[in-house]
């Protein structure tokens, strides 16, 4: 859609060119932010549109919809909602482990101590090389067969962790990697011990850096818990979900109801996530 | 009056590369020496030698009565090292400050990290500091917000805070805008005036002239030639300094 430019007279109220290119400038990002909302309320509209159970004749063409059964929708939906926290509480309890070992992971990738190194890439080689829902399921299953009895909550949050853990290792590092050769010399000249350089140097600098990655991850593992419902021993969302889908036959109702949870979430996190991102550029300052 | 500095047989390679070659000097203290040279020399490395930056290959390095040979293992030796550093402050062409700290917090990390030093004390001594390189204002400014020759103050207020017996600027006027210089080499001769030993290497062939006790020249890895600024200047003895100091008037540099 061509831009009909701001007509001239409106320009002429700005007095330096300046003022008329920013004017310009700002009308252009304006039109493009409007017409981004307008498309996504169009095809939000139609995605209700589509499942609204709308049945009627235009002309020679029939429109049928989907239809939804109201009724159980009313009656279940609470019941789902039930599960967000526990969704939310396994991916914050995950993340925070996940950012330990990556962590621990990052500086044996980093260390010149051969078994510190060995260990992190062992790690990482393990855990990447299988599958995270064969992971999951071997907490669950495989464990208690050693006698291993986990609580559900644990078992989840152990296998979730050390997977992201493993991918996030990787973040750490480079988080690492980028903080420049002459901030450690800066401090070796002043006297300062490995440990002391890591922690008051390198770290602090590091984290400002991998914060928004991480949160990407965090935003990511948000939908990953969703496979911990297949144990049946959690009661999350999607679990909830395919509970009282399967037990009243409205399987699609109930997928739909747990889909628009995880969307909210995912939405509500995301502008979190944007707004911490540009916190961190602002400047130089200290988590 | 004894040496301050003693470096001994000082060699050093990178690779198959012989960057230092049979290196000996002594330093009295309070003497003012100037490193100069062609680039590549091993003007640099020889500095950084000095606080174990780099390792050296073979040599012994003596500060401050600390002595530590090129070749060592395990927690004493690196107790010395340690020890060694300690006796000496290190100013860098790119000022390193820690940008996660303020200026007051750079200056005082040392004394209260590595020192253990009482924070209330810290603060004022690094207030010192920071008031004698003239930036007492700039006390909670973060590095990204202070000009080039501001952050090169606080790092030698840095270096400072450490008290060392010897400083060790490694070319600390080289990343800085010419209208910057100035206020660096200000503070510099300030510490020239307090009697402080320094090694520096250096660009500035007007700092080196007019403060320096001692210039040594570097080619290729080697002092070619050592001594007071009057006579290395004028009357250079050997042809590599003569061509050096040559192409650098040529150049135009700040003479």
């Amino acid at each position: 859609m061509p831009t009909p430019p701001i007509d001239s007279a409106e320009l002429a109220r700005f007095e330096s060119q300046a003022d008329q290119v920013a004017a310009l400038q700002q009308h252009k990002q304006q039109r493009f932010q409007l017409w981004v909302y307008v498309s996504w309320v169009v095809m939000f509209a139609f995605l209700i549109f589509a499942f609204s159970g709308a049945d009627f004749t235009i002309g020679p063409f029939r429109i049928t919809t989907i239809s939804l059964d109201t009724e159980f929708i009313m009656t279940y939906w609470e019941f789902i909602a039930k599960g967000v926290w526990l969704t939310i509480l396994l991916a914050v309890l995950s993340i925070a482990l996940a950012m330990v070992l990556a962590l621990l992971g990052g500086l044996g990738r980093l260390s010149k101590f051969p078994p510190a190194y060995a260990l992190a890439t062992f790690y990482i080689s393990l855990i990447r090389g299988t599958p995270l829902l064969l992971q999951i399921i071997f907490f669950f299953l495989a464990l208690p067969q050693l006698g291993i009895r986990l609580p559900g909550l644990w078992a989840g949050v152990l296998a979730l962790g050390l997977n992201y853990g493993a991918y996030m290792t990787e973040i750490m590092r480079a988080g690492i990697q980028s903080v420049g050769v002459g901030q450690r010399e800066a401090a070796l000249a002043i006297g300062m011990t490995q440990p002391q350089i890591m922690r008051r140097v390198v770290l602090p600098q590091a984290l400002r850096l991998v914060i928004p990655p991480i949160g990407n991850q965090f935003i990511a593992m948000l939908k990953d818990t969703s496979l911990i419902s297949v144990t049946g021993f959690v009661w999350e969302l999607l679990w909830r979900a395919q509970k009282v889908g399967r037990a009243n036959f409205r399987s699609l109702e109930a997928l739909l109801i747990a889909a628009v949870f995880y969307w909210i979430i995912t939405i509500m996190f995301s502008a979190a996530q944007g707004r911490l991102e540009k916190y961190m550029a602002r400047g130089e300052r200290t988590i | 009056m004894s040496a301050i500095v003693r470096v001994e047989g000082l060699n050093k390679y990178f690779g198959p590369l012989h960057v230092l070659k049979d290196i000996d000097f002594e330093v009295a203290p309070t003497e003012v020496i100037c490193i100069i040279g062609p680039s590549g020399s091993g003007k640099s490395t020889l500095l950084r030698c000095i606080n174990f930056l780099e390792q050296p290959d073979f040599g012994v390095i003596e500060v401050g009565g600390v002595r530590v040979e090129a070749h060592g293992r395990g927690r004493a030796y690196r107790h010395k090292i340690h020890e060694l550093r300690l006796k000496t402050g290190m100013v860098f062409q790119s000022f390193n400050l820690f940008p996660n700290m303020t200026a007051l917090g750079n200056v005082i990390e040392g004394p209260v990290t590595v020192k253990g030093m009482d924070k209330a004390e810290a603060l004022e001594l690094g207030m010192h500091y920071l008031e004698k390189v003239g930036l007492a204002d700039k006390q909670d400014e973060y590095p990204s917000r202070l000009s080039g020759g501001q952050q090169q103050r606080v790092a030698i207020a840095r270096a400072m805070a450490m008290e060392p017996e010897v400083m060790l600027f490694d070319e600390p006027t080289s990343a800085l805008d010419p209208e910057l210089i100035g206020e660096v080499l200000g503070v510099m001769q300030q510490l020239v005036e307090d009697g402080m030993t320094m090694l520096t290497v250096t660009h500035e062939m007007g700092f080196a002239r007019q403060f320096a006790n001692r210039i040594l020249f570097m080619d290729n890895g080697r002092i070619v030639e050592a001594g007071p600024p009057a006579q290395l200047f004028d009357n250079p003895k050997d042809e590599r300094t003569r061509d050096f100091l040559g192409a650098i008037t040529r150049l135009g540099s700040h003479e």
